[in-house]
């Protein structure tokens, strides 16, 4: 029951951490019918620089902030030199287009930063918590993560549902053409739309950091567990997004737990297959299909 | 208001758009027919900038809008009906007539506006939060057309708006529209297949046929010119 | 629209390319050194998993991250069989690497038929990511992190005492890839190739017209795994050691961005991907010890233009290199063209 318990906290923490990922993925879809593989290499080459800050005398909150708007920025400049001449074409480029910058991304940051393995500080106690002599599983630093992606979930949603700029980013997702037809700029949402995603892989780098450490490669498997999420959901869900991400999260830490650490991502892949061959759009998906 | 001179669109060797001129006052409908194929949707793409024209001008007020991207020409005051309406699916009624409005100034205004397109086409008042997708083809209609009017434009293009239509609905939104253009000042271009319903409440009507101007009049005198109906509008 | 030749026709075209090719490389295994001949073997053996990923996603469009994985699975196989018999002969590990792999193959192409796009990519992500971990998991007999090592075949006693085993296993490995791009090639040109290429232009037509396109797809996928299969084996005579960390997310990186670099759906475009994937980081390290840069830097350099290489070619060059090519060639001929008949025309009227 105890180690159930533990799996199940550990799961979920990380499937929190995973969502981050799937949404800044499907955002990116949603808008661009693009899958950006650099997100999750963005998200630790911006951890790098939160961590060059910090090491040179910024504090931790000043250096998060740093990061995010690092991240807003790499993202919306990467939309707007790279990607954007190269979205009419053949959807295979744009593919490798994102290869190329996700292999670019993991060997500047060793580069510009060094390449050994480093630590990277938690804001908060990374030790469970314990009321009196019960334990209870759960790190202050586990609260902050979870705490930290339910406020930025509600912030999305407030912002997408609730302000004039979000409408028009949902419009030009959904119908560029009719958009530019109404006056909106939708060239200046796509910008916008890659930028909050890339936000969002900021923030997902610097949340997984503490436990997994700081190299190169440190993201390659949250961007795969986060792909997977958003797969299982159905990519054009954000919703299924963050269900997809958190089932993802469990199943690892269980196989993990149960059947050996080497055969968690096999673990993720079976689901993965078992949920897409019975919907190969994921659970999620619209009922209409949209056109690509 | 609305004055388009020599266009040419051309796709490679294929002329779609032959040197078509034609010019649209304020407060009046100009329509224009043509079989399929005509050039009749190239012409107004060429116009709200979604496809770019090889030649010509097309001017509202005196300012010219070749080069200019289509959102560019939205905000200049050209609003564009397309084609089997447009509406985003996705979102609500509400939130399709709101971008209809958002670049023009002053909250209030907008609200305003909308509230107009509800007076106007009152069915959408009552799903005017559910998601568009929800909508029949003649309340998708209407929307467009409230959206497009919810910019308070002082040109309109209407492309085949009959499509899908019932004719009881399609009179209408055609009685009402004919009413709009005079109160508003609204220079509207209203391209259609279905010429009948078309020739009677424009004031001018222009032909084509592959890509060119075969024929230009007032409406009633071309819907009383039988050899003309007979040989490029099917009736 | 090119001509549709009978199969003895096209076959002895790729052979009249192919046979010179040979000549060629032979040569220089014995011009050049140990190094090179290292090289051309590592470039025939990227070209075969290439060739094969050619066809499955540049013609048939079926998007496969995870093709890394199915190279360890030959990989795996071979070192494994060596492991048990060292006295195996050579041919039959390489055949078994084949098969086992190619069974593999099938495998997934079921269980990914159903899947289009990003779905599929992101399946054979997983894939990519988790199979080589299996390896750790059944450490006691796949080798766990060390790996397996393999020992490099030995060139017969025929070629003499000292002919150098590099020089021998680029032969092996320039044979290998010739042979499976002759058969690539005749099957990309017949009738298979049309339905590959039909399934991935419209799939709603081809089923109309009878394709089963599930099988099609299925097949694709085994044709694709051989090949990887083929090289995987290849590969691990190759490094020598067959270890989780050289088949990791980056391998089917590197193969997908090969075929796409060097022009998508293309057998010539994988060839000219594979030596850009294998000289590419040569002359890029090259370059980086004569800068005598940190260490940092020099480790990182290669893989940081390559990967700037990606970037950039998917701006300027979407066509790759074959593709822009041959476009270029076309269009120097039709100028070429136009000129004479100008020429003749303006000759007539004077």
């Amino acid at each position: 029951m105890r180690t159930f318990l533990i799996l199940t906290v550990d799961g979920v923490t990380n499937g929190f951490i995973y969502a981050i990922v799937a949404l800044a993925l499907v955002m990116i879809w949603r808008a661009t019918r693009v899958i950006n593989y650099a997100q999750g290499a963005m998200g630790m080459f911006t951890t790098y620089i939160a961590l060059y800050a910090i090491s040179h005398g910024v504090t931790y909150w000043l250096a998060f902030v740093i990061a995010l708007g690092a991240g807003f920025l790499l993202g919306a400049g990467i939309e707007r030199v790279l990607v954007r001449p190269v979205e009419s074409r053949p959807p295979l480029n744009i593919v490798i287009l994102t290869l190329g910058l996700l292999i670019l991304l993991e060997a500047l940051a060793p580069m510009l930063f060094g390449g050994q393995v480093k630590s990277f500080p938690a804001p908060f106690s990374r030790i469970d918590l314990s009321i009196g002599t019960t334990q209870l599983y759960i790190s202050p630093f586990d609260i902050f993560v979870v705490g930290a992606v339910l406020l930025t979930m509600v912030v999305l949603v407030l912002f997408f549902q609730r302000t004039t700029i979000g409408l028009r980013m949902r419009a030009a997702a959904f119908g560029p053409e009719i958009s530019r037809l109404l006056g909106v700029r939708v060239g200046r949402m796509l910008t916008l739309g890659w930028g909050l995603a890339a936000l969002l892989g900021a923030l997902a780098g610097l949340l997984i950091a503490p436990a997994i450490f700081l190299y190169p490669n440190n993201m390659d498997e949250i961007l795969v567990f986060g792909f997977t999420g958003a797969i299982l959901g159905g990519l054009d869900s954000p919703v299924g997004a963050v269900v997809g991400a958190i089932l993802v999260g469990l199943v690892l830490s269980y196989v993990g737990g149960y059947a050996g650490s080497d055969l968690e991502t096999i673990g993720g892949l079976v689901i993965l297959i078992a949920v897409l061959m019975i919907r190969p759009q994921g659970l999620f998906a619209a009922q209409r299909q949209r056109q690509a | 208001m609305l004055e388009i001179s020599d266009l040419t669109v051309a796709y490679g060797g294929v002329v779609a758009v032959d040197a078509v001129s034609l010019s649209v006052a304020e407060g009046s409908i100009t329509t224009v027919l043509g079989a399929n194929g005509a050039g009749k949707t190239t012409l107004v793409r060429a116009i709200s900038g979604l496809v770019r024209a090889r030649r010509g001008s097309v001017r509202v007020a005196g300012t010219e809008l070749m080069g200019r991207a289509p959102e560019a020409i939205a905000r200049l005051g050209v609003a564009h009906v397309p084609e089997g309406h447009g509406i985003i699916s996705e979102i609500t009624v509400d939130e399709n007539l709101r971008l209809g409005g958002l670049w023009r100034r002053g909250r209030a205004d907008q609200r305003l506006a909308i509230d107009e397109a509800y007076e106007l086409f009152p069915p959408l008042l009552a799903r005017r939060h559910l998601h568009a997708a929800s909508l029949s083809g003649g309340e998708r209609q209407m929307l467009s057309i409230g959206r497009a009017l919810a910019a308070r434009p002082r040109v309109l293009l209407l492309d085949e708006p009959s499509l899908g239509l019932h004719a009881a609905v399609l009179a209408q939104i055609m009685t009402r529209l004919r009413a709009l253009s005079r109160e508003r000042s609204l220079a509207v271009l209203l391209i259609e297949q279905n010429a009948r319903s078309a020739l009677s409440i424009a004031d001018d009507a222009v032909v084509l046929s592959q890509g060119a101007v075969v024929a230009r009049n007032q409406a009633a005198q071309l819907a009383g010119d039988d050899a003309l109906r007979h040989a490029y509008l099917g009736f | 629209m090119r001509a549709l030749r009978a199969p003895r026709a096209t076959a002895l075209r790729h052979a009249a390319v192919l046979l010179p090719l040979a000549a060629v490389l032979v040569v220089v295994t014995y011009v050049f050194g140990a190094f090179t001949d290292y090289n051309i073997a590592g470039i025939a053996i990227y070209a075969i998993a290439a060739a094969g990923l050619t066809v499955l996603t540049g013609i048939n469009g079926q998007l496969s991250l995870g093709h890394g994985a199915l190279m360890a699975v030959g990989a795996y196989t071979t070192s494994l069989l060596l492991k048990e018999q060292p006295s195996l002969p050579f041919l039959l590990t390489l055949l078994a690497a084949i098969v086992v792999t190619g069974a593999a193959g099938g495998i997934i192409g079921i269980a990914a038929a159903r899947l289009r796009g990003p779905y599929l990519a992101g399946a054979t992500l997983a894939l990519a990511v988790g199979l080589p971990q299996l390896a750790i998991h059944f450490g006691s007999v796949l080798g766990g992190n060390q790996g397996l090592n393999v020992a490099a075949p030995q060139p017969p006693a025929a070629l003499g005492g000292d002919f150098p085993p590099e020089r021998w296993l680029a032969w092996i490995a320039i044979a290998a890839a010739l042979i499976s791009l002759f058969l690539l090639a005749n099957l990309v040109r017949g009738a298979a190739g049309r339905t590959l290429r039909a399934v991935h232009d419209n799939e709603t037509a081809a089923r109309l017209a009878g394709i089963d396109v599930a099988r099609v797809q299925v097949l694709a996928f085994v044709v694709s795994a051989v090949c990887a299969g083929l090289a995987g084996s290849l590969f691990a005579y190759w490094v020598g050691i067959t270890a989780p960390t050289g088949f990791g997310l980056q391998l089917s990186l590197q193969l997908l961005s090969a075929i796409v670099i060097g022009g998508l759906g293309s057998l010539t475009g994988a060839v000219v991907g594979a030596f850009v994937l294998v000289y590419l980081p040569v002359w890029t390290s090259g370059l980086a010890s004569n800068l005598s840069l940190s260490s940092d830097v020099t480790n990182n350099l290669p893989l940081a233009v390559y990967g700037a290489v990606l970037v950039v070619t998917m701006l300027l060059f979407p066509r790759g290199i074959q593709g822009t090519a041959a476009a270029a060639l076309s269009a120097g001929r039709r100028r070429l063209l136009n000129r004479r008949v100008n020429q003749r025309t303006s000759e007539v009227t004077t």
